[in-house]
């Protein structure tokens, strides 16, 4: 099961959608369906993602965790090295592209933490395509760093006030701008997820991830015995995973944000716990936290990249059929793994990424020492200074702030602040 | 002229909600279209999504929701009442439950437009068994083909949005909009048009081409637009009413 089946992996997907989102989507399926086998097309986008986003990232082996935690061989494939600092840029530069052949000018966007919001605004700008990104307004308010960047790339960020003000909130949005303004206007999702075809594109274009992996394995003789990936929406984990999910010698492995705890409201776990169930919401039938009448519940995540209510619909069925395990992992397991990652091998994961590496702290001792064990790192974790400092070091933190505060009301330059006199 | 006038069960609390479906009535509204309140839709703009937030802070989901319709029902048996509300709360405690849940709240339809009409789990064949009517909501963006597939289904009723937008902006009725109405109604379908209705002249032009004028969130913003205490719910009540006999030609 790799493509889905109109729409469809097994009873997870489809296009549950008003009549004033089809149009788009069926427009979308089509242009798609003819550029992704277009060969100009794709020596376009072939050029684009070795110059402008780096590929291929490395696939770095990690000998010091690896001999640290006594199973497998710790490969770690560095998603984080591509522009932009994660695997985000893969999709939103093949659907920008997508778009601009479409005949598009305008781009639309959610994002939750930024990540995907970012990486859309750098594809706009280096496409020269208007770009407005709709963004929840509570993490505005707690991603500053991510919308300072966004609109340094020139992209509009436009704070949600509707509903929980987050993420699936921004995506509601997005959805409304789409139906008005379809004639010129691409709407950029960031996820495996949403009505068909989206779980189809975002997944064909974040595929590189694992055509890469299997590519540098075979030129290493790397015997991989399992792949793990952090799940938030799902396409960094679905983009690794697809050139395997045929391939029943890798174990397949997926890290869901196990928050503070098991209970509802404590964490985003989908496919584990007990705090989903089967539904159909904004757009797709897949699982979700939502409660007994269907509305959406409450999440929990140290990671804003993982904390979303849905999973994409082909994880949801590959993880029914038992094709792809689950493990949730909790925020201070993933803290750990950030912490373990950056002493012992000089490499920063994101905390959504951590929670991959977390579950592969966990799982290395149980593999043969002989085989590799792939660590998809979705991206680096630069972008969550403002999360990992108030954790690993409070009050030097704080004292910077407050220096920062107080030099911005005095609108003094850094080298007259009173903190360089100290 | 018939006229299907829009609000949300439970916003901006319950007590209000009767009173605004009474003013409704008494306007001239002939159909009331009751929105179960959804925490993500995406099809409505956000007048109506910050109302349905509302009433879900206040407790009023399917059951407590469908309580309301209840008594807005024994209050007017004479005036049909249609659910409209959104897949996730029809399909997560079954959809033929969902559809059961409504008929003994005494419900004659159900409007869910993100069940697609050839995609609509069960639904269609759900309110049949009960006694319901599903119906469909039509867009102008959908292609000729899709259309004039919708509309030789069979539906008794088919509700078209005369825009290619969200509810709350201006409608206009042009020659493309009339054209669109007649390849709605080619199968024999009713068709309950709106969205972006704001007035009597609106609703004068649009009746003529139309089984009813469908009116929504110009109510739902008379709500918003008053003050959340005892004396503004009466003001709106009283505006409501105006507005409805407006907009009824009454």
């Amino acid at each position: 099961m790799i493509n889905s089946n109109n729409g469809f992996f097994d009873k997870f997907g489809g296009k549950y959608v008003a009549e004033i989102i089809r149009r788009p989507l069926d427009d979308l399926e089509a242009a798609f369906n003819k550029y992704i086998h277009d060969p100009e097309f794709l020596e376009e986008l072939r050029i684009i993602q070795r110059d402008y986003i780096g590929r291929e990232t490395p696939l770095y082996y990690a000998p010091t965790a690896t001999e640290l935690l006594g199973g497998a061989q710790i490969y770690i494939k560095l998603e984080g090295l591509a522009n932009t600092g994660a695997h985000k840029i893969n999709n939103a530069i093949g659907q920008c592209l997508l778009a601009k052949k479409m005949g598009k000018t305008r781009i639309i966007a959610e994002t939750g933490a930024g990540q995907h919001g970012l990486a859309t605004a750098a594809a706009c700008a280096k496409l020269g395509l208007e770009c407005v990104v709709y963004m929840g307004e509570v993490d505005v308010r707690r991603q500053q760093p991510n919308v300072a960047t966004m609109e340094m790339y020139g992209a509009k960020v436009v704070p949600v006030t509707s509903g929980s003000r987050t993420l699936k909130d921004a995506v509601n949005e997005a959805m409304r701008d789409w139906a008005t303004n379809f004639k010129n206007t691409h709407y950029v999702l960031g996820s495996a997820l949403g009505p068909a075809p989206f779980p189809d594109i975002v997944r064909t274009f974040q595929s590189i991830i694992g055509e890469e992996v299997k590519r540098q394995a075979a030129e290493r003789n790397i015997d991989i015995a399992a792949i793990v990936a952090c799940v938030g929406g799902g396409s960094n984990s679905i983009g690794v995973f697809t050139p395997f999910i045929e391939d029943k010698n890798v174990r397949l492995i997926g890290a869901e944000a196990g928050g503070i705890g098991p209970n509802v409201g404590e964490n985003a776990a989908r496919m584990t716990g007990n705090a989903s169930r089967e539904g159909i919401v904004q757009g797709y039938k897949s699982r979700f936290l939502i409660d007994e009448d269907g509305q959406s519940m409450p999440t929990r995540s140290i990671s804003a990249g993982l904390d979303y209510m849905g999973i994409g619909p082909q994880l949801a069925a590959l993880g029914e059929s038992g094709r792809v395990e689950f493990t949730a992992i909790l925020d201070k397991e993933a803290l750990d793994a950030v912490k373990f990652f950056a002493r012992n091998e000089g490499i920063l994961f994101a905390l959504e990424s951590a929670h991959a590496g977390a579950a592969a702290m966990k799982i290395a001792k149980e593999l043969p020492k002989d085989k590799g064990l792939v660590i998809n790192m979705s991206g680096r974790g630069d972008k969550d200074i403002f999360i990992t400092s108030p954790v690993f070091r409070p009050e030097k933190w704080k004292e910077f702030l407050k220096a920062e505060l107080k030099r911005l009301e005095n609108n003094e330059d850094i080298h007259d602040a009173e903190i360089m006199n100290k | 002229m018939n006229l299907m006038s829009h609000l949300i069960a439970g916003f901006p609390d319950a007590e209000t909600s009767i009173a605004i479906a009474d003013a409704l009535v008494k306007g001239g509204a002939n159909i009331l279209e009751i929105q179960l309140a959804f925490s993500d839709p995406s099809a409505d703009g956000p007048a109506i999504q910050t109302a349905s937030t509302i009433a879900l802070e206040k407790g009023y989901s399917t059951k407590q929701g469908l309580a309301i319709v209840k008594q807005i029902h024994e209050r007017h048996p004479e005036t049909p009442i249609y659910i409209m509300t959104y897949g996730s709360l029809a399909f997560t405690p079954g959809v033929e439950n969902f559809v059961k849940m409504c008929k003994d709240a005494g419900v004659s339809a159900c409007i869910i437009p993100d069940l697609p009409f050839d995609g609509d789990e069960g639904l269609t064949e759900a309110c049949k068994k009960h006694g319901l009517e599903n119906i469909p909501v039509a867009a102008p963006s959908m292609t000729k083909e899709r259309l004039e597939t919708m509309a030789s289904k069979g539906f008794k009723y088919i509700y078209a949005a005369l825009r290619a937008g969200t509810t709350g902006s201006e409608t206009t009725i042009d020659q493309a909009t009339l054209d669109f109405i007649d390849t709605v109604g080619k199968g024999g379908a009713k068709v309950l048009g709106g969205f972006g209705i704001r007035n009597g002249e609106q609703s004068r032009v649009l009746s003529k081409h139309v089984y009813a004028v469908v009116a929504g969130s110009v109510f739902v913003n008379i709500v918003l637009s008053n003050a959340d205490d005892a004396e503004g719910r009466k003001k709106a009540i009283a505006e409501i009413e105006a507005k409805a006999k407006e907009i009824a030609g009454n």
